[in-house]
């Protein structure tokens, strides 16, 4: 009962920082919007007793990566007299917007009255308190079963560092 | 203490490939060399994987004589060293080494920022080759990731055009989003079997009869979606043209075949061997998404004024015969395609990037008039390419398409065969007004010399496209060989 209450109020919470994010005209307001949506997220990973993501959560999507958001937000600089840009999508937003909106209905239906096997596998032979979202069980497979992803990652790192330089150095040349 | 599986051998190819990418930031930053060096080291990493490969191959073939397939398994199950994989990264790597040649014009006027460019070309046939080799989704995601990212930053390299950040720009929003929608097909696969590798899905599906299959048939179509934005099958090839016309040309070859092999590799690894259950329910959808491919890429090329922009049309009809070859569920037939397509591909934008220079935007078709006087070597071989491509017969394309064309024949879909016999008539249409502007208008224009590295490229190319379309045997039995687990 609880988790249920939980899990509708945390929701509603992010799908309300989530429009915040589109709608809002000041740019502060959407990255505040989007902080909502994150820690709400948190909650409900939290809920999952996905202890450990919820944290990563919280500290490297709320905390990093947002602040660096608001950093580049501040930098360029937030200017409240924004004039009103020009429409130049007059309709096509609005029947991507439908069509949207049917997409979302549609599969909202489908997950109320659909008949679903939601994880038929591997819901039944893994014990919930091995999963418990601890350090632990999320470092013993990283290191082991999944080393190979782990150090893929590392190329994607070294591929921001060359690509930055090789994106930017250019300008610097320039100016 | 549990100790992961390591198997050095399964990706060792890949290894040689960031180490060489390492060792070129590396060198540049300590002793700023000539451009000669960095490119040594670049093709000493590539030909070593290459030749790598050819051990592995040896290896695998092996194994499977041997019957001890589990040995092919690597890394408790994230990678496989099947022929499948070891064939799609031979090719990615002839690919690599080709299109750093083919490049090599434009790296070097890159002046400090060539070790980086280097580097992203090397770093993106890493993941790629890495792609085509996963048996985990989400390593495959991750390969695919390591490769389209280094992709966007090589699309917008000349950031003194405006079109080469527009390029950059339209891919990296786009395929970011396809890369956001492919995941979400994977996490619905897992979601509806519970596995993340295609041999359990496999496993999986073949033990368990599911009475609602909905959310993991819901994450096959995500999952194709994804993909299919990857090799710009129509409806998702809308980014193509820009970035086909804004990345700098030297590159866009290596760029757009490397992407072709790596998705197409992915989309027959996961449809036909870890979603073969499925076969009723996705095989209308991919026949469609052929049939359009073919049929509007063809089409829209035939009107395109620019040279570039018509290659890009022409890969997104390659796009829909390759995906016959998925529909006629003929792994061989669709590898054959990938090498031969690959190579004429990256040939062609080397005539491109010879015809109006390395980092310039666009090609309009009045800068090939009379090409066949100004350097009749290069109107020659891009002629032949282009007969190639176009699927002329005693050409390879003639031999790949037969292929992919028989094997869809075969599993009932005539329909898609022959919507696909008529998409090869008009886009021989585009494939001649090219030659005709070539060899039947007047010199305009000075001559045209070209760079000893683009010689070998087109030379390989065209050697290649002859040679396959006389004699294919050699490398269709290595196609036939190459068999996923």
């Amino acid at each position: 009962m609880v988790e249920t209450l939980l899990f509708v109020v945390m929701a509603l919470v992010a799908i309300a920082g989530a429009a915040l994010v589109v709608l809002a005209r000041n740019p502060v307001y959407s990255a505040l919007g989007l902080l909502g949506t994150l820690l709400s997220v948190a909650v409900l990973y939290v809920v999952q007793l996905a202890h450990m993501v919820a944290a990563v959560q919280v500290i490297v999507y709320a905390g990093a990566v947002l602040t660096l958001f608001l950093f580049v937000i501040m930098l360029i600089g937030v200017d409240k007299d924004e004039p009103s840009r020009d429409e130049t999508l007059p309709f096509q937003r609005w029947i991507v917007g439908g069509v949207a909106a049917v997409i979302v209905l549609f599969a909202a239906g489908l997950t109320l009255f659909g008949d679903f096997d939601w994880v038929p596998a591997a819901s039944s032979d893994v014990l919930p308190e091995a999963t418990n979202g601890t350090i632990e069980a999320i470092a013993e497979p990283l290191f082991t079963d999944w080393v190979l992803a782990f150090e893929a990652t590392a190329l994607l790192l070294t591929i921001a560092a060359a690509g930055a330089i090789a994106l930017a150095h250019y300008r610097r040349r320039e100016g | 203490m549990i100790t992961p599986e390591i198997s050095w051998i399964a990706i060792f190819p890949e290894l040689l490939l960031a180490l060489g990418a390492a060792g070129v930031l590396l060198v540049e930053v300590q002793w700023k060399p000539d451009k000669s060096v960095l490119g040594t080291i670049a093709a000493g990493s590539v030909v070593f994987a290459a030749a790598f490969t050819v051990l592995q191959w040896v290896d695998a073939s092996d194994a499977v004589e041997a019957g001890a397939v589990g040995d092919l398994v690597a890394f408790s199950g994230m990678v496989l060293m099947d022929g499948m994989a070891i064939f799609g990264r031979f090719v990615i790597l002839a690919v690599t080494g080709f299109g750093i040649m083919a490049g090599w014009r434009y790296i070097e006027s890159l002046g400090r920022r060539s070790a980086e460019a280097i580097a992203l070309v090397l770093l993106a046939s890493a993941g790629f080759s890495i792609m085509v080799a996963s048996n985990n989704l989400v390593m495959m995601f991750l390969g695919l990731e390591v490769g389209s990212i280094a992709l966007y930053v090589l699309a917008g390299m000349s950031r003194e055009r405006v079109r080469s950040d527009e390029a950059a720009i339209k891919y990296f929003l786009l395929g970011s989003f396809a890369s956001a929608v492919f995941i979400y097909g994977v996490a619905l696969l897992y979601a509806g079997t519970g596995q993340f590798e295609v041999l359990a899905i496999r496993q999986f599906l073949s033990d368990t009869l599911l009475l609602s299959p909905a959310v993991a048939l819901i994450g096959t179509a995500l999952v194709i979606v994804g993909l299919g934005f990857k090799v710009s099958a129509a409806p998702f090839h809308s980014w193509a043209p820009d970035v086909y016309q804004g990345a700098p040309s030297g590159l866009v070859g290596y760029m757009a075949a490397i992407a072709k092999i790596a998705g197409f590799v992915a989309i027959a690894r996961i449809l036909l061997t870890g979603l073969s259950e499925f076969e009723l329910n996705w095989l209308p959808i991919v026949a469609g998404i052929a049939a359009l491919s073919m049929l509007l890429g063809s089409m829209v090329a035939l009107v395109q004024g620019d040279v570039r922009r018509m290659l890009a049309y022409s890969g997104v009809a390659h796009a829909g015969f390759i995906m016959t070859g998925v529909v006629g569920a003929s792994t061989s037939g669709i590898l054959f395609y990938l090498a031969v397509y690959a190579l004429q591909l990256v040939g062609a934008f080397a005539v491109v990037s010879a015809v109006s220079g390395p980092a310039n935007a666009g090609s309009e078709i009045d800068d090939y008039r009379g090409l066949s006087t100004r350097s009749p070597m290069l109107a020659l071989s891009f002629a032949v390419i282009l007969l190639g491509m176009a699927g002329l017969p005693l050409t390879s394309g003639f031999i790949a398409k037969f292929g992919v064309f028989a094997s869809a024949w075969s599993t009932g879909y005539e329909w898609l065969v022959i919507v696909a016999v008529l998409a090869s008539v008009i886009a021989f249409a585009f494939y001649l007004r090219i030659i005709v502007v070539m060899f039947m208008t007047d010199d305009e224009g000075d001559d045209l010399p070209v760079p000893g590295t683009l010689r070998w490229v087109l030379g390989v190319a065209v050697v290649t496209t002859i040679v396959w379309g006389v004699l294919p045997g050699s490398l269709l039995r290595a196609a036939t060989d190459a068999l996923p687990l």
